[in-house]
């Protein structure tokens, strides 16, 4: 049995100890007591915030209930927020507002008064905006276009298509790609370029990497870059995420350039570097996004970047790397459509990790947690009428917060035709800015609107659903087994191809689309974003002159890499050597030979 | 009747979004159109040389990733530099095309773009009206452009029912180099016939192969006949190049052929075509089966085929099921795919003892084909490229 099995196992298991204990609250007084003095205390424990309008709310709502099996079963099957299992979020006071005032439900008289100058301690803001475009001058101006006016620097980044693939802007009939849909980053010297003007090593700033078959290379050319900027000390100061997630990639994104276990190799070798030497980097973010992208079902989103999880877990636990070590440095990243099933998948999800990590990978608290990024469907976006889009990606954002995700990407209404311009993001960013900081809905109390019983029968159909389909890929083998078997693949397919089929015959709704559908309804000219000629010339000049200006040292850094590769040792380290002085396609053309390519799946 | 409506698909370098091009392939085959998928990611390069060897009506193009303008644009400049002005282009990416754009790519020679809302029948009902028709060309400016049409001609030959007139068009052809086939020509080149059930790895088999070949012989060339099921009037996915990441090579010719309604694993112009590719000057001709069951025997006929090879994958059921396998009396090599599965061993040993009652001297290899640099794979091309006739 793979571990994918034995987390089957474990998620009965606690659900059949959560009916004991209710069973047991009800039977044996003495326990119920206990329960009871605890759920007392800790209601009265909650703090009381005031709305705007002076409305006292608790900075916690729970259910009012007062039978003990009742609160057994509250308590153990979805616990307080920042308690296992996490149901209700991994931490006790996500975007909550500093509070108002502190006081208690019981004497509920003046205000005390507030010193005015004494400002509030801020939270970090949830929201994450993704970006990348043209040249990496020109999204690090986007970054600091973004980031004026956030306490915090949290920097997404999107690559362009050569990069993606690992291949070098100079490469055949790749020249329209240049910055196209992301940046164009070929050496350490472009990285450098496009972080510039940030402080790498500060707390405040982290950046995110979109990047998956190259990104052992693009991360040593991260660190690369910050070493030539901050030198070596900045090392296990730098906080980011890339998100090298393999498994997703060869089930639905198909930016895989080397073979699946060639791949796992790279990846558990830098895992293992960045969780020893930088404690405060990702090094991976399971992505359930691209499969939702790329047609699946919702369950089929969480199912998949769920075991993908367990598995990658299984994988570096193979390494030797402990735990409770790799397993806080791990991240997930889920999509939000506006299917049902998004009330509740993130929390499912949440809860399914937890379990899973602490009683088959013997996990501690902060290697339970699933930290989880949302981004509001890019998919449910059309270009038909596209200000829909904003509503679209408004309703998405409030089950993404309802869900208590730690971060959020809202799309711009824009995305269905181009990479996003200044005027739609900046709209997206404000959506966020209205739903937390404007609305009372999710900044005065934790669970405002869980728990409701819908909620609750989606949580029960989609927890059983995922469990299926973890039963159906232990069943062809495991993960690594079921991918290569194109098992995951197949299944999204097949539902993208229903999704269409609904689109066509009506029975999905898409408004301005396949109904109420105003007349003449042509894509809008809107001001695009696209790469000019000269920049891609630009590009591809700045890369022949880094080659030549290197052209002695890459051919010793290649060879050096290439023998720790074919002797099988971690080749991470060799890899940061090899970035300083190597392009992208110079390394990835290498370890090609060595590794064999990546051969597609259809 | 006429042949049916061939096209090739694919999308482009750096873009990975094939859901929509996935979804539109089902459309356009359940709708009686062939479709030769090249995949995704693939090269202005890869693309042109994929259909002028297929010698298909249209290329249609899903580009999500942008720089769409200039990837036609590309496309066709390629196509035109070849000679090769009849195939024409198509193409769609949903909303990231927009109507300006599209209608610079069509000033620059595509036919159509389709845009989001698109239908898929509208999709078809396009195809099928633009490139249903025969298109009248002029003769083929190099060997490499005239060994496709001929091959055309030879399947639109059968689709009529005109054996005859097939024979006569695989009879009058230069050689790609441009000399004419002589009985030299003919002697020097080894056919090798690839079969075996469905699933067991041929295409990937046979992908690795030709990597080896082309490392081997720096001037080599190979041909691939390769074949996929399908309905007479219907239309078939031709998907095995999608799969084939070293085959798309200016030295590798590939064919895919459907079998329109014939049985036991390839094509009714399959022999004419082999034929008239083993006079062509390649160093191997290799002709892939569809996926076949127990009783096909589909070398037989041909009577050009050097040296067969059956593929099998180690789950084939009981050991009582070998018995029934007839190519296993008549493979001169079988290969068990898949090596690394747990049932290999069984596998290995039930097929040896089998072989040995045949007493014909047939070689068993195990393989590991998806395995880079596989020692098997060495193996079996030491065979192929060192036996003798």
């Amino acid at each position: 049995m793979s571990k994918l099995g034995q987390v089957v196992g474990s998620i009965e298991n606690y659900n059949k100890f959560v009916l004991d204990q209710v069973k047991r609250a009800r039977t044996d007084r003495q326990f119920g007591r206990e329960l009871l003095g605890r759920w007392n205390d800790t209601k009265a424990k909650i703090p009381v915030t005031r709305t705007p309008t002076g409305v006292p709310l608790p900075r916690l709502a729970l259910p009012e209930i007062d039978d003990p099996g009742e609160i057994a079963r509250y308590l153990f099957a979805e616990g307080l927020p920042g308690e296992f299992p996490f149901l209700n979020g991994a931490y006790r006071e996500m975007y909550l507002e500093p509070i108002r005032e502190v006081e208690s439900f019981e004497k509920n008289g003046e205000p005390p008064q507030r010193s005015s100058r004494q400002p509030l301690p801020q939270a970090e803001e949830p929201t994450r905006l993704f970006s990348g475009l043209m040249l990496a001058e020109d999204t690090n101006e986007r970054f600091h276009y973004l980031t004026r006016h956030q306490r915090t620097h949290r920097l997404s980044t999107a690559f362009d298509g050569p990069t993606l693939y690992g291949i070098d802007s100079d490469a055949d009939g790749v020249f329209g790609k240049i910055g196209e849909g992301g940046v164009a980053i070929d050496t350490v010297e472009d990285m450098v370029r496009l972080y510039d003007g940030f402080d790498l090593g500060s707390p405040n700033f982290s950046a995110s990497m979109t990047i998956s078959g190259p990104a052992p290379v693009i991360m040593a050319m991260y660190i690369a870059a910050a070493k030539r900027r901050f030198g070596t000390k900045v090392i296990p100061k730098l906080r980011g995420t890339i998100q090298a997630d393999i498994f997703k990639e060869v089930q639905a994104q198909n930016e895989t350039i080397f073979p699946i276990e060639a791949s796992l190799r790279f990846l558990t070798d830098m895992v293992e570097f960045t969780t020893q030497e930088m404690p405060r980097w990702y090094p991976i973010s399971i992505s359930g996004y691209h499969i939702g992208e790329a047609g699946s079902t919702p369950v089929q989103q969480a199912a998949y970047t769920l075991s993908n999880g367990f598995a990658y877990a299984e994988m570096f636990a193979a390494r030797g790397i402990p735990v409770d070590q790799f397993g806080p440095r791990l991240s997930f990243f889920l999509d939000c459509g506006l299917d049902a099933e998004y009330i509740a998948l993130a929390r499912v999800s949440r809860r399914i990790w937890a379990i899973g990590m602490r009683d088959v990978f013997g996990a501690g608290p902060r290697a339970q947690l699933f930290k989880l990024h949302t981004q509001t469907s890019g998919r449910s976006l059309i270009a038909a009428e596209f200000k829909n889009n904003l509503t679209r990606t408004a309703a998405e954002l409030v089950l993404a917060y309802m869900n208590a995700t730690n971060s959020c990407h809202s799309n711009s209404a824009d995305e269905p035709f181009t990479t996003p311009s200044e005027e739609w993001i900046r709209l997206a960013a404000h959506g966020q800015a209205i739903l937390l900081e404007e609305s009372g809905i999710f900044k005065h109390t934790m669970n405002m609107l869980s728990g409701s019983p819908g909620m609750k029968a989606v949580e029960r159909a989609v927890e059983a659903a995922i469990l299926d389909e973890f039963r159906e890929i232990e069943r062809l083998g495991g993960v690594l087994a079921a991918v290569e078997d194109r098992y995951q693949r197949s299944q999204i397919q097949n539902a993208a191809h229903r999704y269409e089929q609904q689109i066509y015959n009506g029975t999905r709704p898409i408004i301005g689309l396949n109904r109420y559908r105003d007349g003449d309804n042509d894509i809008p000219e809107v001001k695009l974003a696209r790469t000019p000629r000269k920049k891609q010339q630009l590009q591809v000049d700045r890369l022949a002159k880094f080659k030549k200006k290197n052209a002695d040292k890459a051919k010793r850094a290649l060879d050096k890499l290439a023998d720790v590769v074919e002797r099988g040792e971690n080749c991470f380290p060799v890899l940061l050597e090899t970035a300083e002085v190597c392009s992208l396609g110079q390394i990835t053309g290498r370890l090609q030979e060595i590794v064999g390519r990546f051969r597609p799946m259809v | 009747m006429a042949s049916p409506i061939r096209i090739l698909t694919a999308v482009p370098i750096c873009d990975g979004h094939d859901s929509a091009i996935n979804t539109i392939n089902l459309e356009f085959i359940r709708h009686g159109i062939e479709v030769v998928y090249l995949g995704y990611h693939r090269s202005v390069g890869d693309i042109v040389r994929a259909a002028i060897q297929e010698d298909v009506r249209a290329i249609g193009i899903s580009s999500y990733n942008g720089g769409h303008i200039e990837f036609f644009a590309e496309v066709i400049a390629l196509l035109r530099k070849r000679g090769a002005n009849d195939i024409k282009v198509f193409g769609g990416g949903g909303g990231t095309i927009t109507h300006q754009d599209a209608a610079a790519m069509k000033r620059k020679g595509v036919d159509n773009i389709f845009f989001a809302g698109t239908s898929l029948a509208q999709m078809t009902d396009y195809v099928r009206k633009h490139y249903g028709k025969p298109r009248k060309r002029s003769r083929p400016r190099s060997p490499d452009q005239e060994l496709p049409q001929k091959l055309t001609e030879i399947e639109d030959a059968y689709a009529a029912g005109r054996k005859h007139r097939a024979r006569k068009a695989q009879s009058k052809i230069r050689s790609p180099q441009g000399v004419h086939p002589s009985r030299r020509a003919i002697r020097n080149t080894r056919v090798v016939g690839f079969t075996g059930p469905g699933g067991a790895g041929k295409t990937t088999l046979i992908d690795e192969l030709v990597l080896r070949f082309l490392n081997q012989s720096p001037q080599g060339r190979i041909a691939i006949l390769s074949h996929d099921p399908s309905v007479i009037g219907e239309g078939a996915l031709l998907g095995d190049r999608a799969t084939m990441i070293n085959s798309q090579n200016d030295r590798v010719f590939m064919r895919s052929m459907a079998t329109r309604g014939e049985a036991g694993g390839l094509s009714p112009a399959t022999q004419d075509c082999l034929a008239l590719l083993a006079r062509s000057g390649f160093d191997y001709v290799i002709i892939e089966t569809v996926g076949t069951g127990q009783e096909a025997m589909p070398f037989q006929k041909t009577g050009l085929v050097d040296q067969t090879v059956l593929v099998m994958n180690p789950d084939y059921g009981s050991r009582l099921q070998l018995q029934k396998i007839v190519m296993l009396d008549l493979a001169d090599i079988v290969v068990v795919n898949k090596s690394d599965l747990q049932r290999a061993r069984t596998a290995h040993t039930e097929i040896e003892q089998r072989l040995e009652q045949n007493r014909r001297d047939q070689r068993l290899i195990d393989t590991v084909a998806k395995r880079h640099r596989d020692a098997g794979v060495d193996e079996l091309f030491k065979l192929i490229s060192g036996g003798s006739k």
